[in-house]
């Protein structure tokens, strides 16, 4: 078995371990470090597998990875700095993030087969939500919108993709998103016990 | 017995300083930076608000006062043989406390029997007006005023300050937060939660809808002072949220199971011009005699 693609298997291990462990996180700011540091494991998982089968067949997956590191580990720095400056910087990279996938997007939607469209842009829709998702307040958009993008990106990589003549059959990729929603999963069920706090811990006199 | 003396950030009605014996040093707005008004002086916080609403284009700025006139309101107290307490409100976000110290440096050499503590209440508002109501409950008792002034400063590190608005306008025109975050915070109709830490304002949190921000300020509240009410003093203000204020006030008292003294305040023109109308405020702290042994 070539190795490259045997350190491919192990990155997308690595990445599971940091995506499953980051929605476990109720803390925003640590949320988006380990979801930042998994997808920058899961950008390398590609650029392995890319090593092993070529390139050209990775190359969109790269740079879906690339803008998901990118953008947690800006998110990250941003909410742990919490100024109002920061906040506005968070606020147009934001923006700016939602341009570049809506261009990308579209792209991709023009140039699939007619028959694939609705999935790209299934893709498109479920990706901006979840990158909202990210940054809009409390616990739940996030880990809602995660599911849904998790879900689509399965079906793109899945058997399930019964539309595409040349569907990916990528194991690895499939149990990320599933580690996603499993954590998801984990999440409400571990704390569905909790008592119920409050939200906002208000200083005691 | 000692003078009290704060400035109009402790948002007092008329009625109240009479009644108390205090003296207020007020704050300037200006309109067009030519007349300088002073508040609730010159005018009111219902006009100064509702000129806020009605002129969309208007930018007042609030000024603090001068250290001469505090020499204006310490000086007769001074002649008359009177030792003061000067609350301030906060130092993080207005100059008045500096102006109050630098009056009482420069009538200290001329009254040096008398005595003059100027207290910095890290607070605005309620919140100040909260530690005034605290440092009036022990002139009326007779305490010496060092052990007043001593007391105090511990009730201000107990003193917790709370607010949110209703727009984020006001606090776009202030520079608390950026242009891109006013308009999506307003499209998507969030509402941020601020509080005062160590003096300066820094935003909690931001969740989205009127009816959610108010269920979490009750939830944090309650939160906090769960089995300690007979230690607490609170306080509510708002600008032009009647209804709100209300519903916030009764609810928290019967999650506590305690009675809100002190009356709702009209939060005025300091924390207002940056919060602006539709803003609700909630401040609490820990009654005096928690500090007396």
């Amino acid at each position: 078995m070539n190795t490259w693609y045997i350190i491919a298997q192990v990155l997308g291990v690595i990445t599971i371990c940091f995506e499953f462990t980051s929605y476990q996180i109720k803390d925003k700011t640590r949320y988006f470090l380990i979801t930042g540091i998994g997808s920058f494991f899961w950008m390398t998982m590609f650029v392995a597998m890319g090593l092993a089968t070529g390139m050209s067949t990775q190359v969109s997956l790269i740079v879906a990875g690339t803008y998901s590191a990118i953008r947690n580990l800006v998110f990250w720095r941003i909410f742990s700095k919490n100024t109002p400056q920061s906040k506005e910087a968070g606020l147009n990279f934001l923006l700016v993030m939602i341009v570049v996938a809506l261009v990308a997007g579209a792209l991709a939607i023009v140039n699939a087969p007619p028959q694939v469209r609705w999935l790209h842009t299934l893709g498109l829709i479920t990706a901006l939500s979840f990158v909202i998702g990210q940054y809009l307040p409390g616990v739940h958009y996030v880990r809602i919108t995660v599911v849904f993008y998790a879900l689509v990106v399965i079906l793109t990589q899945s058997p399930l993709n019964i539309l595409y003549g040349d569907f990916r059959w990528n194991i690895m990729g499939i149990l990320i998103e599933l580690a996603k929603i499993a954590s998801v999963a984990v999440f409400y069920v571990r704390y569905s016990k909790d008592p119920k706090t409050p939200h906002l811990q208000f200083a005691k006199p | 017995m000692f003078q009290i003396i704060s400035d109009s950030g402790c948002d007092f009605t008329k009625e109240e300083i009479q009644e108390y014996g205090i003296d207020i040093v007020p704050f300037y707005v200006t309109f067009d930076e030519e007349t300088h008004l002073k508040e609730g002086v010159d005018i009111s916080k219902q006009d100064y608000f509702k000129r806020l609403v009605e002129e969309k284009t208007l930018f007042p700025k609030t000024a603090q006062p001068s250290p001469q006139d505090y020499v204006d309101v310490y000086t007769p107290h001074l002649k008359a043989g009177k030792d003061i307490i000067s609350l301030t409100i906060s130092s993080k976000v207005s100059g008045t406390y500096n102006s109050a110290t630098l009056a009482a440096t420069m009538l200290q050499e001329e009254y040096p029997d008398r005595t003059i503590l100027v207290i910095d209440s890290l607070n605005g508002s309620v919140g100040q007006g909260l530690i005034l109501r605290e440092i009036i409950k022990m002139r009326d008792k007779g305490y010496a005023i060092r052990d007043a002034a001593a007391i105090a400063e511990q009730v201000v590190k107990t003193t917790k300050i709370y607010f949110t608005v209703d727009t984020l306008e006001y606090l776009k025109r202030g520079g608390r937060v950026g242009p891109t975050t006013a308009l999506v915070g307003g499209i998507l109709g969030l509402r941020p939660v601020l509080h005062l830490v160590n003096g300066s304002v820094e935003q909690l949190e931001s969740v989205r809808g009127t009816k959610r921000v108010m269920q979490l300020i009750e939830e944090g509240v309650v939160g906090a002072l769960a089995g300690e009410t007979q230690h607490i003093n609170l306080s509510l203000g708002h600008i032009f949220r009647e209804e709100d204020v209300a519903t916030l006030k009764s609810n928290i008292e019967a999650a506590l199971g305690m009675t809100i003294v002190n009356p709702i305040a009209e939060v005025g023109v300091t924390i207002g011009t940056h919060a602006g109308p539709g803003a609700l405020v909630v401040a609490y702290c820990k009654k005096y005699e928690t500090f007396v042994q």
